[in-house]
C-alpha cells in the first residue's frame, strides 16, 4: 500500500492505490447519498408494496421501488430514448461526477471509463414490446426498442452525456454484476492502464414480465403479515426469501496520485476483489466458493483475514444464501467470525440484483465515513446456523472500523468480493 | 378513408411539444429537424405516430426530410392517397 510515483500515462508493474473521490445513489432509502445513509442509520425500510396498475395479478406485491421524477434529471427528447435501468443510472452518473468534482479535459476524458453492471438491462422496453406484439396484437414495435433494451446502454449514455471516452464495459453476472464492474475498474485504474472509471450498477426489474419470472424461481419473501416493509429478514430464522428492489450506484475510483495531483476529497480506497465461481449449480451457492472468493480479495489487497473490522454481507435473506454465507465467513476468519459486525442492509433496500453491490459498496464507505454501522433489521427470530454478529439491534458506532469486506454472491455462481478502506488512510 | 380535416402540421407540433417538452408556438414548418435533435431513429418513431393518428401507411418515407414542413407535406400526401380510393390502389405497391 506504498503510494505509487507513477504518473498515470502509461502502463505501469507498480501497481497503484484506487481512491473513491465521489458516489451517486438512486435508491429505494433515498436518492441523494445523504438521504440514503440517514435511512440505513434510522434503519428505516425502503420495502413496501408495489404501486402499479398490474400489481393486482402479482403472487406478491412486496417489493423496493425508486421514487424519484426522472424527468426533473434527463430531458424529455433524450427520456424517451432510455429505458428506467439507464435513467437511473444517468441520474446517479451526474451526482457521482458532481460529488468527485471531476472537471476534465479532452486528453483526461479519454482516460476516463465507464464501468457498469446490470442483470437485467433494458427490461422494460422488452416487456412492453411482448405486450404490444402479443397481447395488443401490434405489427411493430418503437425503433429505439433495441437501443433501450441492449444492457450496455446505460453504461453508452453515461459515457456520451459525460463525454467520457475511455473503455466503456458493462458486466452482466447477475447479483454480483455492479462487484464485478467495480472490482474491474479496480484492477484497470491500479494496472496504470486508466486514470478515472465511473463504475458501479443499475437495475430496474419491477415490470410484470420480470416479476412474474421471479415470483416462478419460489426465491421471493412472502409478505409479513403484521408490516410490509419489515418482510426482508436477512439471517433471521423466519426469513423467507429476497425483496426485488430497484436502483443505481455509481462510485468514481481513480488513481490515487490522480485524485492527490488535482485536489480531490477522497472518501475512500479501493484495497481488494475477489472473483471465483461456485460451479456446482445454477442456483445453490458453496460455502466453499464464497469463502474461497473471501480470501481471493483478501490475497489481492494484501490484508490478513485478523484486518478486516466489518463486513457488508450479501444477506438477501433467502434460507440458502445466509445459512452458507455465515458459514464461508467462519471458514475465512474462524472464531473472530463472532467479533466481526456484519449488516444486511438489504434488509432495508432491498436486493438490486446487478446494483445491489455498488450500492452497498456506498453504504459501506459512509458508514466509515460516518462512523456509524447500519443494522440489520427485522432480525428478531434467531436462527442457530446464523449465528454471528449481525448488528441487530440497531445502529452502532463504527468507532475503529477502517477496513471493511463486501460480499456479492451471484446466481449462476460469479462470486465477488470488495474490500474497502475508510479515508484518508495515507499509507 | 379518413375524413379528418385536422392539420397534419397542427398535430405534428402537438406531438413534439409533448415529447420535447416545447412550447408548440415555438415549431414553425421551418424549424429543422436537427435542431430539435430528431435523428433518423428519432424521425422513424414520429412518422409511427403519425401514421397511427391518420390511419396512414408510410412505406417509402423520402430520405430527405430536413424541416417539420417538409415531415407534414410528405404525410399530407399519404392522407390524399388514403381519402382517394383511385390515389390509395394506385399507390398499393406493396
Amino acid at each position: 500500500m506504498t503510494p505509487s510515483s507513477q504518473m498515470g500515462s502509461t502502463p505501469s508493474r507498480t501497481p497503484k492505490r484506487v481512491a473513491v473521490t465521489g458516489f451517486g445513489i438512486v435508491s429505494p432509502l433515498g436518492n441523494d447519498e445523504d438521504t440514503f445513509f440517514e435511512a440505513l442509520k434510522a434503519g428505516r425500510s425502503g420495502v413496501r408494496r408495489l404501486d402499479a396498475p398490474f400489481a393486482g395479478r402479482l403472487a406478491n406485491k412486496i417489493t423496493a421501488p425508486v421514487d424519484l421524477d426522472v424527468s426533473a434529471h434527463v430531458p424529455a427528447p433524450k427520456l424517451r430514448m432510455l429505458d428506467r435501468f439507464s435513467q437511473l443510472a444517468l441520474v446517479a452518473a451526474h451526482q457521482a461526477m458532481a460529488s468527485a468534482n471531476l472537471q476534465l479535459n479532452a486528453e483526461a476524458r479519454a482516460r476516463t471509463g465507464v464501468f457498469i453492471g446490470t442483470g437485467y438491462g433494458g427490461g422494460h422496453i422488452i416487456d412492453d414490446g411482448y405486450h404490444a406484439l402479443y397481447a395488443d396484437g401490434a405489427t411493430r414495435l418503437p425503433p429505439f426498442t433495441v437501443l433501450m433494451a441492449m444492457q450496455n446502454a446505460a453504461a453508452a449514455w453515461i459515457g456520451i452525456e459525460l463525454a467520457l471516452s475511455g473503455p466503456n464495459l458493462t458486466f452482466s453476472t447477475a447479483c454480483s454484476s455492479s462487484a464485478v464492474a467495480i472490482g474491474e475498474a479496480w484492477r484497470r485504474i491500479r494496472s496504470g492502464e486508466t486514470d478515472v472509471i465511473l463504475a458501479g450498477g443499475s437495475e430496474a426489474p419491477l415490470n410484470f414480465g420480470t416479476l412474474k419470472a421471479w415470483e416462478a424461481l419460489r426465491t421471493m419473501a412472502s409478505e409479513d403479515p403484521n408490516d410490509p416493509a419489515a418482510s426482508c429478514k436477512p439471517f433471521a430464522r423466519d426469513r423467507s426469501g429476497l425483496v426485488l428492489g430497484e436502483g443505481a450506484a455509481i462510485l468514481v475510483l481513480e488513481d490515487w496520485e490522480h485524485a492527490l495531483r488535482r485536489g480531490a476529497h477522497i472518501r475512500g480506497e479501493l484495497l481488494g476483489y475477489g472473483l471465483a465461481t461456485d460451479n456446482e449449480h445454477i442456483t445453490r451457492p458453496t460455502i466453499d466458493g464464497q469463502a474461497r472468493t473471501m480470501q481471493l480479495a483478501l490475497e489481492s489487497a494484501g490484508l490478513p483475514a485478523a484486518a478486516i473490522d466489518y463486513i457488508n454481507a450479501h444477506g438477501t435473506g433467502t434460507q440458502a444464501n445466509d445459512a452458507t454465507e455465515t458459514a464461508a465467513i467462519k471458514q475465512v476468519f474462524g472464531t473472530r467470525a463472532y467479533d466481526i459486525p456484519i449488516s444486511a442492509t438489504k434488509s432495508m433496500h432491498g436486493h438490486l440484483l446487478g446494483a445491489g453491490a455498488a450500492v452497498e459498496l456506498v453504504a459501506t464507505l459512509l458508514a466509515m465515513e460516518h462512523g456509524i454501522l447500519p443494522p440489520t433489521i427485522n432480525l428478531a427470530q434467531h436462527d442457530p446456523e446464523c449465528d454471528l454478529d449481525y448488528v441487530a439491534d440497531g445502529a452502532r458506532s463504527a468507532r475503529g472500523v477502517q477496513i471493511a469486506m463486501s460480499n456479492s454472491f451471484a446466481f449462476g455462481g460469479t462470486n465477488a468480493v470488495l474490500v474497502c478502506g475508510s479515508a484518508p488512510r495515507n499509507g | 378513408m379518413s375524413t379528418d380535416d385536422t392539420s397534419t402540421f397542427d398535430v405534428l407540433c402537438e406531438v413534439i411539444a409533448k415529447d420535447h417538452g416545447l412550447d408548440p408556438e415555438t415549431l414553425t414548418p421551418d424549424t429543422p429537424l436537427a435542431d430539435l435533435t430528431i435523428d433518423s431513429l428519432a424521425l422513424i418513431e414520429l412518422i409511427f405516430t403519425l401514421e397511427d393518428r391518420f390511419s396512414v401507411v408510410a412505406d417509402n418515407v423520402p430520405a430527405d426530410l430536413p424541416t417539420l414542413g417538409s415531415v407534414a407535406e410528405y404525410i399530407d400526401g399519404l392522407r390524399r392517397c388514403a381519402s382517394d380510393p383511385d390515389a390509395a390502389t394506385a399507390d398499393a405497391s406493396e
